[in-house]
């Protein structure tokens, strides 16, 4: 038996559907009776193998009979496209509309060759370049194959050049993620540094204002208890004496200094330290008063060196008497600066963290987008993208409306970074918020290229970026140059 | 298009923020109603003088007296040709002249001889033709009975409901001290009544309405003996069988632009045709009630033989257990004009409605196919990917359709120059495809020196006026917005010349059109429509020409697209306002549907109520309008609309896409069998529509129409007929396994379309279905052709084969026709088609010519 088998062959515009969804019966039961008209057609003497193509030819080799290529019937071979459907998988109509489920072969000399659905063949309407399709003398179609051969040949050439062009930026892109990638890392490290310098400052200035404030409260005459001096000031009092190069932070090999075994004075292991610290690299003070100072307090299982304990006296004596509330003063206002700096510093490390935990594709090729906006102009309105961040649209009136923030990579999963999504903008009037889904597109450009609303608040974008491009097939480079 | 309320503040300060049913009148709050109803059955006032009877040929005067007041009215009663009784009352010396509706009627009536058979004191008999028809004037109290043999067919005014508010000076200038002039008459007896609320203004709402001319309102009450089924009266969200009214409120009839309109009550939507008709197993007959003021119909239901019918027909009744129903109408302006059409069969009242008023257009076959709408298609890029969408789905349509943002500013005939700025080319890449568009053109303008439509109006002075005779101006879809005044048949005809190809820029011979909001509508307006004292060319007011509104700017827009192709190609027109006569001009739809299953179903005896009054074309936004439907239900719409005369899916701006492909591979291939088979039935559904055209049948028809004396079809609305041949019963309910469909016919046999499965008639059949299920039956006996070729559009199809389904009749025989013409010109009307008569007989197939001449008007008499 003989299959009727899908060939691989593109459809006429490449949105082709398929064709093979018809029911076929008709059948006619009890006392149902079917009288078929038909038009007369216009036979040439090549109508017998019309509508087939090369690899289907022997098929339909003139013989007597001709064999349903389902195997379902034979047939007189008079009856091979005579315009009256006799198989049922069609195939004995390739050159007419006479089948629900055929299928019409063009073979677009110069252009691609193509299937398209038999119910468009004799329709008016040329489908086929060769113009083959409109047989029947009601419809002249002029012959368009080499031209659009020529036009698809050189788009195609375009295109590929397009996306080698493509291919090539999105390398650099790459590498210019790996090494944007590194300055982030850099510039976190960076910030944490200056945090971390802040806050030693930070503390030292409260120290020095607390000092300030008891001096000043001492100057003032006010002093109550002469012993006191360590109370609660005694864990800043410990780190201070513990950070020897008064950095703000203790590192590991500051505590093995300062600090041994309560037991038998043995000094600290690396890992000890580590977990006294509650967790690796360098506490500040905050940290400190969580963890290590609490060991000590509790005083189980680790104290302070004999030889450092002697220098916690009471702090130095300092300013003179008549500066002490300038300097009370002075001391608030630094705080107030130092706060401040410290806020926005660690703002800014958490916007880079965040920055630096969304993923960028499978080579950060997406991470250059970061950052940037990308705008185009539909109609009364401005659109603007910030990929990874937010979607706007601003109307020629000039109202700024959000149509999403940054969500996840929604593309499928062969493509997952084909698409963004972008949710929960501003809400509809009566509806649900605003929402964006952007598709991604192979461009050796950046750019916003298209938006649509197909439905209302539902806005579909498509951006242009290298970062899109992926490694052409062989197969589809061949393809151009084949079947010519 | 729903309407969407702006806040919008009016001098009054009126802030609407919701619609529901308090934003329309009950009967109560409706002045006219509510005095006309407070008129209970009794003795009628109205007594007839017979010695002021007048008889020419065909026409007999009379007048009336109503003995309370004095006042006389002038009875005009003509016997038309076709068996119809038209009865005439208006005031025998109005204050000034009353509205009586024009340009509805096809024709003056032609009548025929009507003679007096004998006469008395008490009263006139006169001969209706044959022997046995009488119609019967009793003098005291007056009424009018009509007979045949010995049965009282109808009888009018026999509850004494006749109501006639003669027009009046107007008595209450202490009312407003600054007006120093008016009337000074002798009080009467009416006077007392002069003060009742709502004579000389009303107000609903913000809303008063001025009502310079007072009281008008007219009333009459008709009884139909041994009738217990009426219908029609369209358009309202209801069953197809009319409810009695006791203890609610009537049927109205008013056109109104109602936002999200609720099912199973009888308030009034976006159309009003004034024909009931009642059915019994024994006769059919109608009521056209010609008036297009707002109108309220009570119907009740009694036995019959309480009212006492005079010696004359004394002998006639012996038990009274006849099942009677009542029918009281009541108008707020105008005259009473009505028209008894007689039957007896349910085709003779049809054809006898299709002589007064016209028949159904005859659509270009391309506007039965499959139309693909939604507000809105964005833009000329939308338009090429939703044609290109259907072809990659291999789903054919011949109508893509553009709601109101296609246009520039809501400035009908332009376009958006951004959105749209290539109409031409958009246009040719449909031609190309042999494929057509709709643009809608909506009767309100907006107000702006720069637009060219309303400059050329305004300089023609061809705005309704306010009462106070400016420009009346209602707020709409353009904002502040002028409404031309379509009764003046010079604005309809400066209207249908801007649909010249030279003056709609960017329309094309493909581009049609939709009207919408001709109710009109008015969003700021009272019950959002025109305010009644709006004033009309002739003085007329708007209350007296309400209903014909959308009527006329339906008939200008045909005209228009005849016009422009100088009288060749048939027009295509859809319109939500429609009247009685609106068959002649395009299609109509059912409005702003929901996409839920309660209005799927509620399509099916909305459409039937169309039919039965002439307006064949119609259809429900497939899908519903607003809200999201739900997949299942989206299939089953279409499933359903395939099988209604006018299919269109249509969605509000604010649902999600849904167009047939967004739903799965499963449920695409669903829809595309059920638009194709549309399709393939095209043949059948042209073929109905000619004959809808040539003699007023109606096309989906209720089982009774076809089955007169089977009881069991008489309030069936779940399944139908389309013509003879086809019976469909769609499946409508959510989660369906099976429905059960009735198979009428004694002695027939149906045969299911999609299986050619045999099953007798007269029973009750359960099918299994599933979701690609569309249980169709087509009638033993018959033949319909049909074309198999499914192809991207009906003019793909245009040369393709005819395939005959020849059911056999358990005779094995069977008959069907084959009409066919060049699909879109009026050429047919020079006998340029091909009618064959076909037969199945002796296992012969024999294809006969088919006689030319209809018998349009029925020759036969009463009986």
């Amino acid at each position: 038996m003989v299959l009727f088998k899908e060939v691989l062959l593109p459809k006429c515009n490449e949105s082709g559907g398929s064709s093979g969804y018809l029911p076929l019966a008709l059948i006619m039961q009890y006392h149902i009776v079917v009288a078929v008209a038909i038009c007369s057609a216009v036979f040439v003497d090549s109508r017998k193998i019309r509508g087939i193509s090369l690899a289907y030819r022997k098929f339909y080799k003139e013989k007597k009979t001709f064999l349903c290529l389902d195997g379902s019937k034979i047939i007189p071979f008079d009856q091979v496209n005579d315009d009256y459907c006799d198989c049922l998988d069609g195939s004995d109509e390739p050159g007419t509309a006479a089948c629900l489920n055929g299928r019409f072969y063009c073979t677009n000399l110069g252009f691609r060759p193509c299937y398209i659905q038999s119910s468009r063949v004799n329709d008016g309407i040329c489908d086929c370049c060769d113009g083959s399709d409109e047989h029947d003398k009601r419809t002249r179609c002029p012959n368009t194959c080499r031209n659009l051969g020529q036009q698809e040949r050189a788009a195609l050439e375009a295109e590929m050049r397009a996306v080698d062009d493509g291919m090539h930026l999105k390398r650099q892109l790459i590498k210019e993620g790996v090494s944007m990638w590194q300055e982030k890392q850099n510039q976190l490290k960076d910030l944490q540094r200056i945090l971390s310098g802040l806050q030693t400052k930070l503390e030292a200035h409260r120290k020095r204002k607390l000092e300030a404030d008891a001096h000043q409260a001492k100057v003032m005459g006010v002093l109550k208890s002469p012993g006191d001096g360590a109370g609660g000031k005694t864990a800043a009092r410990i780190f201070g004496q513990l950070d020897i190069n008064k950095d703000g932070s203790l590192t590991v090999d500051e505590v093995q200094a300062g600090v041994v075994n309560l037991q038998d004075d043995r000094s600290l292991t690396e890992e000890e330290v580590t977990a006294l610290l509650g967790g690796p690299g360098p506490a500040d003070l905050f940290r400190f008063q969580q963890t290590l100072w609490r060991s000590l307090q509790a005083a189980k299982k680790v104290k302070i060196k004999a030889d450092l304990r002697g220098d916690l006296g009471p702090p130095n004596e300092g300013p003179a008497t008549r500066a002490a509330p300038s300097a009370a003063r002075q001391g608030e206002a630094n705080l107030k600066e130092m706060e401040e700096a410290l806020e926005t510093t660690r703002a800014e490390i958490g916007n880079l963290e965040k920055v630096l935990s969304t993923d960028y594709g499978s080579s950060r090729e997406f991470l250059y987008l970061q950052g940037q906006c990308f705008q185009l102009v539909v109609y009364e309105y401005t659109y603007s993208l910030c990929p990874f961040s937010h979607v706007t649209q601003k109307s020629s009136t000039g109202a700024e409306v959000s149509l999403g923030k940054w969500r996840y990579w929604a593309g499928p999963q062969e493509h997952p970074y084909s698409r963004m999504e972008f949710e929960d903008g501003a809400p509809c009037w009566q509806g649900p918020p605003r929402t964006t889904l952007v598709t991604l597109t192979c461009g050796t450009e950046t750019a916003l290229k298209r938006v649509r609303e197909p439905t209302k608040c539902q806005y579909i974008m498509e951006l242009w970026t290298p970062s899109a491009c992926e490694q052409q097939r062989e197969a589809r480079r061949r393809g151009v140059h084949s079947e010519l | 298009m729903w309407m969407f309320w702006a806040a919008w503040l009016s001098s009054c300060l009126t802030v609407t923020v919701a619609v529901d049913r308090g934003n329309f009148k009950t009967c109560d709050q409706s002045a006219f109603c509510k005095r006309q109803r407070a008129m209970t059955p009794g003795q009628s006032p109205f007594r007839a003088l017979l010695d002021t009877l007048e008889l020419s040929d065909s026409r007999l005067t009379l007048q009336l007296i109503n003995d309370n007041n004095k006042v006389r009215l002038l009875l005009e009663l003509y016997r038309l040709q076709g068996n119809m009784t038209r009865v005439k009352i208006n005031e025998l010396k109005p204050l000034k002249p009353r509205y009586e509706v024009p340009d509805i009627l096809v024709t003056d009536p032609p009548t025929e001889p009507l003679s007096v058979v004998s006469r008395d004191e008490n009263g006139v008999v006169l001969s209706l033709g044959a022997e046995a028809c009488r119609l019967i004037v009793s003098a005291q109290p007056f009424r009018l009975d009509i007979m045949e043999g010995p049965q009282v067919l109808l009888s009018l005014n026999s509850r004494g409901l006749l109501m006639f508010e003669h027009l009046r000076p107007r008595k209450d200038t202490w009312r407003y001290p600054s007006f120093t002039f008016l009337f000074f008459q002798a009080p009467d007896e009416e006077n007392a009544k002069e003060d009742e609320s709502g004579m000389w203004d009303e107000t609903f709402k913000s809303h008063t309405d001025s009502k310079p001319n007072g009281p008008s309102s007219i009333g009459l009450d008709f009884s139909l003996p041994g009738v217990e089924h009426v219908y029609g009266i369209p358009e309202h969200a209801d069953d197809l069988k009319l409810k009695t009214t006791d203890g609610g409120d009537p049927y109205r009839l008013y056109n109104l632009d109602v936002f999200q309109y609720e099912l199973y009550n009888p308030m009034a939507l976006y159309g009003a045709v004034p024909v009931l008709l009642s059915h019994s197993p024994q006769r059919t007959m109608g009521i056209f009630w010609l008036n297009a003021a707002e109108t309220w119909v009570d119907i009740s239901s009694n036995t019959a033989g309480k009212t006492v019918f005079g010696k004359m027909l004394d002998y006639v009744q012996g038990a009274s257990e006849t099942p009677q129903t009542d029918v009281r109408w009541m108008s707020e302006s105008g005259i009473i004009d009505v028209f008894i059409m007689l039957g007896p069969k349910p085709a003779d009242v049809f054809s006898q409605y299709a002589s007064l008023t016209g028949t159904q257009s005859f659509p270009p076959l391309s506007a039965l196919g499959y139309h693909q709408c939604r507000w809105n298609y964005n833009d000329q890029e939308d338009v090429r990917a939703v044609d290109a969408g259907l072809d990659e789905h291999d789903i054919p349509y011949d109508f893509i359709w553009l709601d109101i943002e296609h246009t520039d500013g809501k400035r009908y005939f332009t376009w958006d120059s951004s959105k749209f700025s290539q109409p031409r080319e958009m246009l040719q890449g449909l031609m190309d495809k042999k494929r057509k568009m709709v643009a809608i053109v909506d009767p309100h303008i907006k107000v702006d020196s720069g637009y060219k439509i309303h400059n050329e109006i305004r300089a023609k002075d061809f705005y309704i006026k306010n009462k106070d005779g400016a420009d009346y101006e209602g707020w709409c879809w353009p904002g502040s917005a002028g409404y031309p005044d379509f009764t003046r048949p010079d604005m309809r005809a400066w209207w249908a010349s801007m649909f010249a190809y030279d003056q709609y820029e960017g329309s094309m011979e493909n581009l049609y059109t939709w009207n919408d909001m001709n109710e009109p509508s008015v969003f700021n307006g009272p019950e959002v429509t025109m305010h009644k004292d709006a004033i009309h060319q002739g003085a007329w007011e708007h209350r007296d020409v309400h209903n014909l509104y959308g009527f006329y700017v339906q008939m200008a827009t045909a005209e228009g697209l005849i016009q422009r192709s100088g009288g060749v190609e048939r027009p295509f027109v859809l319109t939500r306002a429609f009247f009685a006569g609106s068959q002649r001009l395009g299609a109509v739809w059912t409005g702003d549907n929901a996409a839920e299953w309660g209005h799927l179903k509620i399509s099916i005896p909305m459409c039937l109520s169309l039919g039965l009054v002439g307006i064949s074309f119609c259809g429900a936004d497939v899908g519903g309008f607003f809200k999201a439907p739900s997949t299942e239900l989206l299939v089953r719409w279409y499933q359903t609309g395939a099988y209604q005369p006018f299919f269109r899916a249509h969605a509000h701006v604010d649902t999600p896409r849904r167009e047939p492909w967004l739903f799965g591979p499963e449920n695409t291939a669903v829809i595309r069998e059920a638009i194709r088979q549309r399709y393939g039935l095209l043949p059948y559904w042209y073929q109905l529509f000619y004959h809808a055209h040539r003699t007023g049948q109606p096309i989906m028809r209720p089982l009774w129409v076809e089955y007169p004396e089977d009881a069991a079809t008489f309030t069936m609305d779940d399944q139908f007929l389309l013509g003879r041949d086809l019976l469909v019963h769609p499946v409508t309910e959510e989660g369906a396994r099976g429905v059960t469909a009735y198979l009428p016919g004694r002695g027939e046999v149906w045969y299911d379309i999609h299986t050619f499965q045999k099953h007798n008639g007269a029973q009750n059949l359960y099918i299994p279905v599933t979701i690609s299920s569309i249980p169709v039956f087509q009638r033993g006996g018959s033949i319909i052709p049909r074309k198999l070729r499914i192809r991207r559009s009906t003019s793909c199809m245009e040369n393709d084969p005819y395939t005959l389904f020849v059911a056999l009749s358990p005779q094995r025989t069977a008959v069907g026709e084959l009409y066919i013409d060049d699909g879109h010109t009026f050429a047919y009307k020079e006998n340029k088609f091909i009618h064959r008569q076909l037969t199945f007989a002796n296992n012969t197939l024999i294809s006969r010519f088919v006689d030319l001449i209809f018998s349009f008007l029925l020759s036969s008499p009463c009986v």
